[in-house]
């Protein structure tokens, strides 16, 4: 049988922690628990989960400086669940590298699918082997692997999978809503989820961010991956 | 009827008082004017026509004398024209009668009686001064003396004292209106801010050292302004803490009623029950206090950005598990520009409103008509009775089928949500009648906003 994926589990409120640890375990994960973002940040370091859930309102360190020091070595998924839903809050948290953002009251069930969807490797239906290549961007799906002019590049999974998603389709367009399908696996939800991803990468593989040459946005439609 | 604003009544004053001024002033120089030059044409008038008497008087002392002769040797210049009556009969230098009649009876009987007279007379050729002197013998002198030319002075007079009258009054207008507008300038600047305030801007405030008369008005409105912030941030603050101290609990119920859920088969008939229960209501409580703090922050700007309407209402018929061919898009291009999550709740709200109360779903429609753009969700319930037509939007309205039903309803609000999401797009939603029967559903924006 394979092994239980870890779940690290960062909240505050003792109740919430316990419910969603007896949710979580029914749905088939092995969950830690950690009342405050120091003691997840050393239970992550320690041991490293599969997967993070954070909260944002925390005593201390909060989630958004939490989301941070664990991205700052980490690839891991990680899920804000939070009562928060302004958008400042939510696009703050996706760029401080969140990969996803649920409201409270979440049901276990749409919590369990959403970690499902973030913790599956990039599909590709391309040959293994083949690297994709955009001008000095190379992209390799089956390793997990991106280089740019011959250096590594660093990416979480989700911006892998968005990476890929759109190498898949040179030149061509793609929705908002399709990214959201093809990476998140939502059928349908918050755009802003792609919007600040695709921030995020063209951070990571763009010379000039601000005037992308790879990852370009198509006015009104979506965004393109050209060589 | 509505009160004329300040600056109407303001530049009336002005002009009434500088017409009331101008016109007095008008009338009074006028007045003097005709005065002293009536005065003085009536002493010329004298003078000379006593002068033509002692000519005619002299005339007169020859034996026999030529009466009519005597006359034509005045120089009467072109404005006096002298006859003589003696005996019952006219002389005049021509023999013009009409001029006679020109005499008034009383000054001829004033004149017989031996007494010099002066009366003014109306001619055919216009005012005229008529000057009787007496002479010897039953004889009368006449001067009839034109004052047409005194007459054209005093008019051309009136006219202009008239127009300058009439330009004062303008005049006193045009400067009422210009010193409204000046006055009124810094009134601008406050409307402006709280122009500035109603679209959001609460930082924007008004210096009151620009315009010292209005510095008391500057602060107050300063004030109001500050304390208006600092309740909106209040309110803000609070609601953010209810929204996070309504969610933290709702999620343990959430995760434990889940948990309690998958356990149900094991535990005895009572329990299950009791538990059915407590899933149920627990989710129709999560419903209500996620649409409450949706309505509690409503009014929010819409995030607009290009959405295809018929492609999300495909997918959120999907999600209810109904069949995408509901969805009837019109001619041309259904991508509206709209925030999505919003109008992913409109479509959402009117389908399981179409559920609940309409015997479901009959088509979804998306079109465009003159200046908007529609969405229109048609039912097979009973319709909608014309006096609910509005009070459906309200908040916490239920449908009598659903009561009837008794089942668990909707949370109330679901139309109330759908008002305010279409109001805040700048649009509006209205339920009718669907021919053959069932509600109709209709949301219209204005096609130059999407």
């Amino acid at each position: 049988m394979r092994s239980m994926p870890a779940v690290l589990l960062i909240e505050d409120d003792d109740r919430i922690r316990l419910s969603l640890t007896l949710g979580l375990e029914d749905e088939g994960y092995a969950v830690r628990g950690a009342a405050s973002a120091e003691e997840g940040l050393a239970a992550q370091r320690r041991e490293p989960a599969d997967t993070v859930l954070v909260d944002l309102m925390l005593p201390g360190v909060d989630g958004f400086e939490c989301i941070r020091q664990l991205r700052r070595h980490d690839d891991v998924p990680i899920v804000v669940v939070s009562a928060r839903d302004d958008t400042h809050d939510i696009v703050a948290a996706l760029e401080a590298g969140a990969d996803d953002y649920l409201v409270k009251p979440v049901a276990v069930k749409e919590l369990s699918a959403r970690l499902r969807a973030l913790r599956r490797r990039a599909r590709s239906a391309l040959s293994p082997a083949s690297a994709l290549v955009f001008g000095d961007l190379e992209i390799r799906p089956l390793a997990g692997e991106v280089t740019l002019r011959g250096q590594p590049v660093a990416l979480t999974r989700t911006e892998f999978r968005l990476l890929c998603a759109l190498a898949e389709h040179p030149g061509q367009v793609l929705s908002r809503a399709q990214l959201l399908e093809r990476v998140w696996e939502y059928a349908y939800g918050d755009e802003r989820l792609v919007d600040v991803h695709v921030g995020r990468l063209r951070h990571k593989i763009e010379d000039d961010p601000g005037a992308p040459r790879y990852l370009v946005t198509v006015r009104g439609m979506g965004y393109k991956l050209q060589r | 009827m509505r009160r004329p604003g300040l600056r109407t009544r303001v530049t009336a004053g002005f002009a009434t008082g500088a017409l009331v001024l101008s016109a007095s002033m008008a009338a009074l120089s006028y007045d003097l004017t005709r005065r002293t030059l009536t005065a003085g044409r009536e002493r010329t008038a004298i003078r000379a026509a006593y002068q033509d008497a002692t000519v005619v008087h002299a005339g007169l002392g020859t034996d026999r004398p030529d009466i009519v002769e005597v006359l034509r040797s005045l120089d009467t210049g072109g404005t006096r024209r002298a006859i003589l009556r003696r005996d019952g009969d006219w002389y005049a230098r021509n023999a013009d009668s009409g001029l006679t009649d020109s005499v008034p009876a009383s000054l001829r009987r004033m004149v017989e009686q031996g007494r010099p007279a002066i009366q003014r007379v109306r001619t055919d050729s216009g005012p005229a001064l008529v000057i009787g002197v007496p002479l010897p013998e039953s004889t009368g002198f006449y001067v009839i003396d034109s004052l047409q030319e005194l007459d054209r002075t005093l008019r051309v007079l009136a006219l202009v004292l008239t127009l300058v009258a009439i330009g004062t009054t303008a005049a006193g207008a045009g400067l009422g209106w210009y010193v409204t507008r000046r006055a009124l300038r810094p009134l601008d600047t406050v409307a402006a801010a709280a122009r500035e305030i109603t679209a959001g801007d609460l930082d924007a405030r008004l210096d009151p050292s620009t315009e010292p008369d209005l510095e008391r008005l500057a602060t107050s409105f300063n004030e109001m302004v500050d304390q208006l912030a600092a309740r909106l941030d209040r309110d803000r603050r609070f609601a953010a803490d209810v929204s996070h101290e309504l969610r933290s609990p709702l999620q343990t119920l959430a995760a434990a009623t889940g948990v309690l859920d998958r356990y149900r088969s094991q535990l005895d008939q009572r329990a299950a029950t009791a538990v059915t229960l407590l899933t149920e209501e627990v989710a129709r409580f999560q419903m209500l206090v996620t649409d409450l703090l949706e309505l509690a922050r409503g009014d929010e700007a819409p995030r607009r950005t290009p959405v295809d309407m018929a492609d999300l209402a495909r997918q959120v018929c999907l999600t209810r598990g109904l069949s995408a061919d509901l969805v009837h898009a019109g001619e041309g291009s259904t991508v509206w520009r709209v925030d999505r999550r919003r109008f992913t709740q409109v479509l959402g709200n009117l389908l399981d409103n179409a559920d609940r109360h309409g015997g479901g779903a009959r088509a979804v429609r998306l079109g465009r008509a003159a200046d908007v753009v529609f969405l229109e969700v048609d039912d097979d319930g009973p319709g909608v009775r014309p006096e609910d037509r509005d009070v459906i939007f309200d908040r916490f309205v239920r449908g009598r089928p659903a009561r009837a039903r008794g089942d668990s309803d909707g949370t109330g609000l679901g139309l109330a949500l759908v008002h305010r999401h279409v109001t805040t797009h700048g649009g509006r939603v209205f339920v009718t009648d669907r021919p053959g029967g069932g509600a109709r559903f209709r949301v219209e924006l204005p096609q130059d906003q999407v």
